[in-house]
């Protein structure tokens, strides 16, 4: 029974979220308004479970430890001054913890990680591999393509306006849009993907349950009669 | 009004219906198109095969919501069900909260107990651990400073077996990591494979495709399973079709409704251009 409930409020609340396709309307507020609530609120409870397994863990084993936690609380609950007008100051000091460590612990790799890696790797991206063809254009590609992007943001000097770097700045143009429609591709596979995820569990596509079926075509059909039947009593045309 | 003005002001929710009629009809009546093994598949596949020895420890990591489930849960359980095939110690965490809600539905489809696997043993789950970079960065240095209880029976890290030789970054042999964004592969880069030498293999949505690319090719991550397409493949390589391959179907026709869409509206476009003028 537990499972059944739980299955039609799944479809229910999919359902709901995607009647926005169709126009605003009640059911997308009400599953939105939902999700946004259940999601909050399980984010604080994990949160509050961390805290709790922290101080059962190891921060109670003294008092020194004990008036550690305690203070590293106080600074957390500090993050609350912004909603108010005279307290707002204090949320900064969180903030700054915050910014500070992450910024730190992110600096002491990254420029390793992210920059000197990529150009080690670039150095190394040979021009010709015996045998393998594909791979041999793709390497020269990158190898023009990926300076020829630097380049392209560099505006300082007169060299700029040089009939060669003209060249370059179409072949960087190129390249980025071959980037951005590399993006976009992948861009669409990610929204679709998501959406045949959910489809397959409205059809109760196996692992799913096979009562999604039922449930999908009984729920489909109340929300778009309600929302169809709505606009012909009331006369009214959705927005296209 | 013309036939390409009609379709120059066609009404989005024609545009929806016809996504909709494209995805559900191959799901419900499955076409079988041909799916060829890409090289990414294989690199994935090989990996986990030749790379992961028995004995090593590795991390388990779904860095995602329910909201990237759809794309990202297929290749997750296939990924599971290789790693079991193996005697490795798993440790799942995740850094984003709905990690363990994610991990709790895949053991509904992968129970480790069927493959010898004993909870506390062979394999933990440490649930979530709050504080993004900042927290992995301490994870690394100090397993048991960072997480006090596991997630499942809620006890001290100290009273399972498994964790005598876990202790810091330096004692995983590979972190598997599945991703939405951040924190993700960037945070993992900087803090795990670049600190401490961790190898790393990244499932990510097609979205992020992209911007993994140059990791990939500087050596950094071993190996990237991007999207759904390549997790249908996977599966095939594992003989265990699953959830991936039953929605490839609808992936080809779903992109063939995009590349008519856009074919068609350019000719619509540009036929109508000069009638604006």
């Amino acid at each position: 029974m537990v499972d059944i409930i739980a299955v039609w409020t799944a479809v229910f609340f999919t359902l709901g979220i995607y009647s926005i396709l169709y126009r605003e309307n009640p059911w997308y507020r009400i599953a939105e308004s939902v999700y946004l609530g259940v999601a909050v609120g399980y984010g604080v409870s994990v949160d509050l479970l961390y805290i709790r397994n922290q101080w059962s863990g190891q921060w109670s084993a003294s008092a020194g430890m004990m008036l550690l936690f305690a203070i590293v609380m106080v600074i957390g609950i500090l993050w609350y001054g912004r909603f108010n007008k005279n307290t707002f100051y204090l949320y900064r000091w969180p903030l700054a913890i915050v910014v500070g460590t992450g910024i730190g612990m992110a600096l002491r790799t990254v420029i390793f990680a992210q920059f000197l890696e990529q150009i080690v790797a670039q150095t190394k991206t040979p021009f010709f591999v015996a045998g393998n063809m594909g791979t041999t254009i793709n390497n020269i590609l990158i190898q023009i393509m990926v300076p020829s992007v630097l380049l392209y943001f560099w505006f300082t000097g007169t060299a700029r306006e040089s009939a060669p770097m003209k060249v370059v700045e179409k072949i960087a143009r190129y390249t980025m849009m071959a980037g951005f429609g590399s993006a976009y591709g992948y861009t669409v596979l990610t929204r679709y993907s998501l959406f045949i995820g959910r489809s397959q569990f409205l059809l109760g596509i196996p692992p799913n349950d096979p009562e999604n079926q039922l449930a999908f075509i009984a729920i489909a059909f109340i929300m778009l009669a309600s929302m169809i039947g709505w606009d012909l009593t009331h006369k009214t045309t959705p927005e296209a | 009004m013309s036939i390409m003005e009609k379709i120059n002001n066609l009404d989005r929710r024609i545009i929806y219906l016809l996504a909709w009629i494209f995805v559900l009809f191959p799901l419900i009546f499955p076409l079988g198109l041909p799916i060829p093994i890409s090289s990414d598949a294989r690199a994935w596949h090989s990996y986990v095969e030749n790379n992961v020895n028995d004995g090593d420890t590795v991390i388990f990591s779904p860095m995602y919501g329910t909201s990237g489930m759809p794309e990202l849960f297929p290749m997750t359980v296939a990924t599971m069900k290789h790693l079991l095939q193996k005697d490795v110690k798993i440790v799942v965490l995740s850094f984003w909260t709905e990690g363990p809600l994610v991990f709790t539905a895949l053991l509904r489809q992968v129970n480790p107990a069927d493959f010898g696997y004993v909870y506390g043993v062979d394999w933990i789950n440490l649930g979530y651990v709050p504080g993004s970079e900042t927290a992995m960065g301490a994870l690394a240095t100090s397993f048991q400073n960072t997480v006090a209880n596991d997630f499942v029976e809620g006890r001290p890290l100290s009273n399972f077996a498994i964790m005598d030789n876990i202790k810091t970054a330096t004692d995983i042999d590979l972190i598997i990591s599945f991703e939405t964004g951040t924190p993700g592969a960037s945070e993992w880069l900087r803090q795990w494979n670049t600190a401490y030498g961790v190898p790393m293999i990244v499932g990510c949505i097609g979205v992020s495709v992209p911007g993994m690319i140059p990791y990939v090719n500087s050596g950094q991550i071993s190996a990237l399973m991007p999207g759904l397409t390549v997790s249908a493949e996977y599966e095939l390589l594992l003989q265990k079709p699953g959830l991936a391959v039953a929605g490839v179907d609808a992936v080809s026709t779903s992109h063939l409704l995009v590349v008519l869409l856009v074919v068609i509206g350019n000719i619509a476009y540009f036929m109508t251009r000069g009638d604006e003028k």
